[in-house]
């Protein structure tokens, strides 16, 4: 596929056109190329050629900064659309943002934002004073540099309750100074490098960092800096590392809106050691600081126990016979990942893609937060024809560059690492222990008594923000309306009164389960609407949901109410709350395609009992 | 490399970055050439530099009134040590 053959796809009004541009899209390393592919997508809008892909809500996004953002938006827009996230744009003029942001009646509010990107300038973002000035006076210049960034930011965020994405500074390239750059706060250098530190510690929950410092070292600092295009045009960089900062911010806006991967599927043999376990034997296989290959094969292993502590799940995947496949793992000195490290361990004769399927519902997870790695393509394929939501990477021939390519694949970066995410293995492990339990235990009501379950209800705290919006990004099967908000929108929630939003916390003597069910009720005259429903399909059949009903109930009576409404909105993925409103005594009002819509009078309604104690209620003293 | 050899090679790089083909002489200019925007015009040079090598100095391609004064400049530039 290149150029040509898209653009006779384009010409015939081909729908294939999509699929090209985004296989393309994901490719593309030069500018030129990027670029050309955006045209093509606007010339296909404007063929009335669409996305079949593509029915998300548009992300409002606004650009100010200082730099001409062109074609810096272009990119962005480009990237988010071929991503599924199609964006309204509103860009800055060249240099104004600091008006655009400070002026109450500034075009960037009426335009009503969802995400902000702000691009400060670095012009200003420079020590005025004399090099060998006190170090104070240096910092003290630092600071409000700093400062000033995070004011803009608070500005925007108060002012629209946005998301807000900032860059922070490139650092100089070039000898100047020589190594005296690094004994003052007054070089560029120094002074930028203590303002993007002191930025990134300092920055609030709702503002996310674009590195360009990082991007600028990463391609190289020559590299990045083009000092004519910022004569002729007030480019912010070289085009080279527009096309890294168009993609850090594409990647920033879709991480907002999306959910980590949450399962890393291993393949055995020449992925997590060197040989054919069958073949070579427990002995033979190449693991471990005795050579080179077994040596990268004990990094790359390392590198995915780090990622295991980050609190993504490991699972197994392959073609051998399960003791055999186990016994590194019991056995192997120099094996790094133990059996309990992993979630899932699948190893017998079944295609890859079938033995995948199989892990999502012992995980309770959409086959969409799975990611499977192996070094043969034909197994890869498999995982991609039958498995499609699964992503897949394919390991090239070196050892030594798999831990690169699983740290650049960008599929496992948590935005803010909340100590629950670290918590999550030992839960699944805790779970997979009830579900023996439950086997032994003969009726459910005595089980569910033998698991002492206790809960909190929480009305919406500042603390639980970032985990709040998390579980509303990220929860798709016990969603019946999923809702998606980012962490201001849950602040505004919190904030209005005629929301009444609470969540629920379950732990047992198995564990703690954490934050797992979240609620969103909006008074509406006598009714209260049931905006958000949502639970962790790990404590199902609990009793959690009864619970939820009673203090919805509650919550609905204190504020007068008479009725609650709620509504399923069916997804490819919730199916499984299509008839709960019913089940929960609802009634069914009205009915179709895309929506099903019930009440419930709360004269008549009589609390259930369930197993849970109730430690504490929301908008009630602890 | 002479005017017609350069603006042949140019030919290639338009055909890329333009979906409606334009057949280029030395007398067209951008305002002949609707898709031909401030945009495209910093990928279409982009493109330029990389397919021959050469880099104009800041502020000289704006002098260039057509295609038959582009050609021209890349053909200075190259002829440059």
């Amino acid at each position: 596929m290149d150029a040509g053959e898209i653009k006779k796809l384009l010409l015939s009004n081909d729908p294939e056109f999509w699929s090209c541009l985004k296989t393309l899209t994901g490719s593309a390393r030069d500018f030129e190329e990027l670029f050309l592919l955006s045209s093509l997508r606007k010339k296909a809008h404007a063929r009335k050629l669409e996305n079949p892909n593509v029915t998300a809500k548009k992300i409002r996004l606004a650009i100010v900064g200082g730099y001409s953002l062109y074609p810096l938006h272009e990119l962005i827009e480009h990237l988010c659309e071929v991503d599924g996230l199609p964006v309204e744009l509103w860009q800055g003029d060249y240099d104004n943002y600091i008006s655009e942001i400070m002026d109450d009646d500034s075009e960037l509010y009426t335009f009503t934002p969802h995400v902000v990107f702000i691009l400060p300038a670095e012009r200003r973002c420079t020590y005025t004073g004399h090099l060998t000035d006190p170090r104070e006076l240096q910092q003290a210049e630092a600071q409000r540099a700093v400062d000033g960034v995070l004011d803009l930011a608070r500005k925007v965020n108060e002012k629209t309750r946005a998301e807000v994405i900032t860059t922070n500074f490139m650092l100089p390239a070039r000898h100047d100074l020589g190594a005296f750059r690094s004994r003052t706060l007054g070089s560029d250098w120094s002074f930028r490098k203590w303002v993007n530190l002191e930025l990134g510690l300092n920055a609030p929950s709702f503002l996310n960092i674009c590195d360009w410092e990082f991007l600028a070292n990463r391609l190289g600092g020559i590299a990045a800096r083009d000092e004519r295009s910022w004569f002729e045009s007030k480019q912010p960089c070289s085009s080279a590392l527009l096309v890294e900062l168009a993609r850090e911010a594409a990647n920033l806006i879709a991480a907002l809106k999306r959910a980590p991967k949450k399962v890393l599927v291993l393949d055995l043999d020449n992925t997590l050691w060197g040989g054919v376990l069958a073949d070579d034997g427990l002995e033979g296989i190449e693991l471990g600081d005795t050579s080179p290959r077994g040596e990268a094969f004990k990094a790359f292993q390392k590198y995915i126990a780090s990622l295991k502590q980050r609190g993504v799940l490991l699972a197994v995947c392959s073609k051998n016979d399960l003791a055999k496949a186990q016994e590194p793992f019991q056995k192997h000195p120099e094996m790094v990942l133990r059996l309990d490290d992993i979630v899932s361990f699948k190893a017998n004769w079944e295609p890859k893609s079938e033995n995948i399927r199989a892990m999502a519902p012992e995980l309770n997870l959409g086959l969409d937060s799975f990611v499977f790695v192996d070094d043969n393509p034909a197994e890869i394929e498999i995982v991609r024809q039958f498995a499609p939501e699964v992503t897949t990477i394919l390991l090239g021939p070196d050892p030594s560059d798999y831990v690169t390519q699983l740290a650049d694949c960008r599929l496992f970066e948590p935005r803010n690492i909340t100590a629950e995410d670290a918590e999550r293995t030992n839960q699944y492990r805790s779970d997979a222990q009830r579900k023996a339990l439950e086997a032994t235990v003969t009726d459910m009501a005595s089980y569910l008594e033998s698991l002492e379950m206790e809960s909190v209800m929480s009305e919406f705290v500042p603390v639980d923000v970032p985990r709040l919006s998390q579980l509303i990004n990220k929860s798709n099967q016990f969603n019946l309306t999923t809702h998606r908000r980012s962490e201001a929108e849950v602040i505004a929630v919190m904030n209005d009164k005629n929301f009444a939003g609470f969540s629920v916390r379950l732990k047992d003597r198995f564990g703690d389960h954490g934050l797992i069910s979240i609620i969103i009720g909006e008074k509406v005259g006598d009714t209260m609407k049931i905006d958000t429903w949502l639970m962790s399909c790990r404590v199902l059949k609990r009793g959690v949901e009864k619970e939820v009903l009673n203090e919805l109930a509650r919550l609905a009576k204190l504020k007068n109410c008479t009725r609650l409404e709620g509504v399923y909105l069916p997804t490819s993925k919730n199916e499984m709350v299509r008839d709960f409103y019913g089940k929960m005594g609802f009634t069914l009002t009205a009915e179709s395609e895309t929506k099903r819509e019930f009440e419930l009078k709360l004269e008549n309604f009589q609390p259930a009992t369930t197993k849970i104690k109730i430690v504490r209620r929301a908008y009630e003293p602890s | 490399m002479n005017q017609a050899e350069v603006i042949a090679k140019l030919q290639t790089i338009f055909d890329t970055v333009f979906l409606e083909p334009v057949v280029l002489t030395p007398a067209i200019s951008a305002k002949d050439v609707p898709e031909w925007d401030s945009l495209t015009h910093i990928s279409l040079m982009v493109s330029v530099e990389k397919a021959f090598g050469v880099r104009f100095r800041v502020g000289e391609v704006e002098n260039s009134k057509n295609i038959g004064e582009f050609a021209d400049l890349i053909i200075k530039r190259k002829l440059e040590p």
